[in-house]
């Protein structure tokens, strides 16, 4: 209350380009999130510019915001937030709804994104029938449906099980190399910071240091 | 909005038990407050009805100094039957009353009544003034159902009326019940006793005189005669609509009510969803609505339990409007002495206004308890509702 000040991020300057595989990676607290947070435009820094493909988040009025989110970014959370009563189906043509796609151009996006995931079987099924593997594919198919530029990752792996995780992971590496869609993810998974292609470690909301998968600094 | 309108409805249908419960709420009250409102409005048209075929016509002539809640005006209300009003008596398309204050004697009991006087020949008026045309040896006479039961007086009762001619002198004779009539119009009923006119006009020494002519569908119908005036139909009936509109605003706070209770639970609804629905208010902000249209997307989904409970109410309500309408709803209790044309059975008379009015006000009450809870998520911010952390 009163005066109490947060600072989540300081001195951050980072860059992404197309088709990365990049995670920011850091304990809980580091900043992570809330970077995300930014990118996705669910945020807004209050100091220094947010970047996002040519826009600039910090200029962004809601409505353009919120076209940016619809038109360019995924989103995929730790928590899934698939829409409980929604089938499969529906949580996945949700963003195409959005994008106002008609019926059937909706129904053919929808039936290639749940292959993509392996779970075009489960179409008729509702979120509480899932498993939480199942359940994130879901989330995976959503965020990719509509072939965005970037999906932003949070923690996507922290309620699953090692042998899910891998299957969620492997699953978003290869979409990123067919589709060269641009993944940033937010974690502090190791079994996800395997699969990254770049790591950037966080540390009280500081940059303290990157690594590149192959070797690159 | 179309997609709203379909997230919505997905929405309220996957909320399962709890839509449902609402929405049988809501339509309880929309089948209430139409059948209601349907009852008053067959009410309006039962009086009205009852009124015109029983006592008033299609209008009526008052003498001048005719006012009937004041019976001492009654015994100057009197003067000779118009000459252009002849033919149309004559035609049954008119017919005469005269009334005097007077009293009867009931088992030795005093009765203060008003005399009035009918041709036995008339078929205008459903008053069954046929049966006058009795040969007894006293004056036949006919009572309403109410006043017969109130005097204890039944098809037979001989008693003693005395009255006041017109020279101011009082005379009396034995009247003998030839008949009793039902009717739901009290005003023919409560107090008084009906002879023929042409006795009453001989006793009374009113030779040739009315106080009131009831007409049916008649040409000629002049504002203003010497000694008469015109009473429309609807001067006549206007204190059946005052009675109405009161009966109805009584019944408003009844319809408040049933609203406010339905409004409750849609109230709640709202409250509870928007507090246990953050994280998908977030995700929906993250999927690219802004947060006014999610607040446009709670609203809808609020209003269309209003939708939702039409049709409801529509499946259950049609049939029993239907059957309302055939059957009527009979009052548990006895109305002949209520002082008002009322019928014992009312038959619900149900119009497209009245449902199209019905539906507007609830769904526009719905409406605004929807949108008045949703206004908070326009000020929630969506990375603390995504994780669901808003107190």
């Amino acid at each position: 209350m009163g005066n109490n000040h947060f600072t989540a991020l300081k001195d951050v300057n980072l860059t992404f380009g197309k088709g990365e595989f990049a995670g920011l990676v850091g304990p809980s607290g580091s900043g992570k999130t809330t970077l995300l947070n930014i990118i996705g435009s669910l945020d807004t820094p209050s100091e220094g510019t947010a970047v996002v493909l040519g826009q600039s988040i910090s200029k962004l009025n809601p409505r353009q915001a919120a076209k940016l989110r619809k038109e360019n970014l995924g989103f995929i959370f730790q928590s899934y937030n698939l829409l409980a009563v929604h089938t499969v189906f529906e949580n996945v043509e949700f963003p195409l709804l959005l994008l106002k796609y008609s019926a059937s151009e909706r129904k053919k996006m929808v039936m290639d994104a749940l292959e993509w995931v392996g779970l075009t079987d489960k179409v008729k099924s509702k979120p509480p029938q899932l498993s939480g593997g199942e359940c994130q594919r879901v989330a995976i198919a959503r965020a990719m449906v509509k072939k965005p530029t970037l999906v932003l990752a949070d923690e996507p792996t922290a309620n699953l099980d090692a042998a899910n995780s891998h299957k969620i992971l492997q699953t978003m590496e290869k979409l990123n190399n067919e589709l060269k869609t641009s993944f940033v993810f937010a974690t502090h998974d190791e079994k996800v910071i395997k699969y990254l292609k770049r790591k950037i470690f966080l540390l009280d909301g500081k940059v303290d240091h990157e690594e590149w998968a192959n070797n690159k600094n | 909005m179309k997609i709203a309108f379909k997230l919505a409805y997905r929405n309220l249908i996957g909320a399962g038990l709890r839509t449902w419960l609402n929405v049988i709420v809501l339509s309880f009250s929309f089948v209430v407050i139409i059948w209601l409102k349907g009852l008053m409005v067959g009410w309006d048209h039962q009086a009205k009805n009852d009124m015109s075929q029983w006592q008033i016509g299609q209008g009526q002539y008052w003498h001048n100094s005719y006012e009937p809640y004041d019976p001492f005006a009654l015994n100057d209300s009197h003067a000779p039957i118009p000459d252009m009003f002849e033919e149309q008596i004559k035609a049954g398309e008119m017919v005469p009353m005269l009334y005097a204050q007077g009293s009867i004697y009931p088992e030795g009991r005093m009765k203060s009544i008003k005399i009035s006087g009918i041709p036995a020949d008339q078929t205008l008026l459903k008053i069954p003034s046929a049966s006058l045309d009795t040969v007894v040896e006293a004056i036949p006479a006919i009572v309403g159902a109410s006043m017969a039961h109130s005097s204890h007086l039944e098809k037979g009762s001989r008693f003693v009326m005395r009255w006041r001619d017109s020279k101011g002198t009082f005379d009396a004779a034995e009247v003998e019940i030839v008949d009793v009539f039902s009717t739901t119009v009290a005003q023919i009923d409560m107090g008084q006793v009906w002879i023929p006119l042409d006795v009453m006009q001989q006793k009374l020494l009113m030779p040739g005189e009315a106080s009131v002519f009831s007409f049916g569908e008649i040409s000629e119908k002049p504002a203003q005669l010497e000694n008469f005036k015109l009473k429309s139909f609807s001067e006549l009936t206007a204190e059946v609509d005052e009675m109405i509109k009161m009966k109805s605003s009584g019944q408003s706070v009844f319809y408040i009510i049933l609203i406010l209770l339905a409004m409750l639970a849609i109230f709640d609804t709202q409250v509870l969803s928007i507090f246990r629905r953050q994280k998908e208010i977030g995700t929906y902000v993250a999927l690219g609505y802004t947060r006014r249209e999610v607040v446009g997307l709670f609203t809808i989904e609020g209003a269309m339990h209003a939708v939702l409970a039409a049709v409801v109410a529509a499946i259950y309500g049609v049939p029993f409007f239907i059957w309302q309408a055939k059957s009527g709803f009979t009052l548990p209790m006895d109305t002949s002495e209520f002082g008002m044309t009322i019928a014992p059975t009312m038959y619900p008379v149900y119009s497209m206004g009245l449902i199209v009015s019905t539906v507007l006000i609830v769904f526009l009450t719905t409406l605004v308890v929807s949108y008045w809870p949703s206004r908070r998520i326009a000020k929630m911010n969506p990375t603390e509702a995504l994780r669901g952390k808003i107190q």
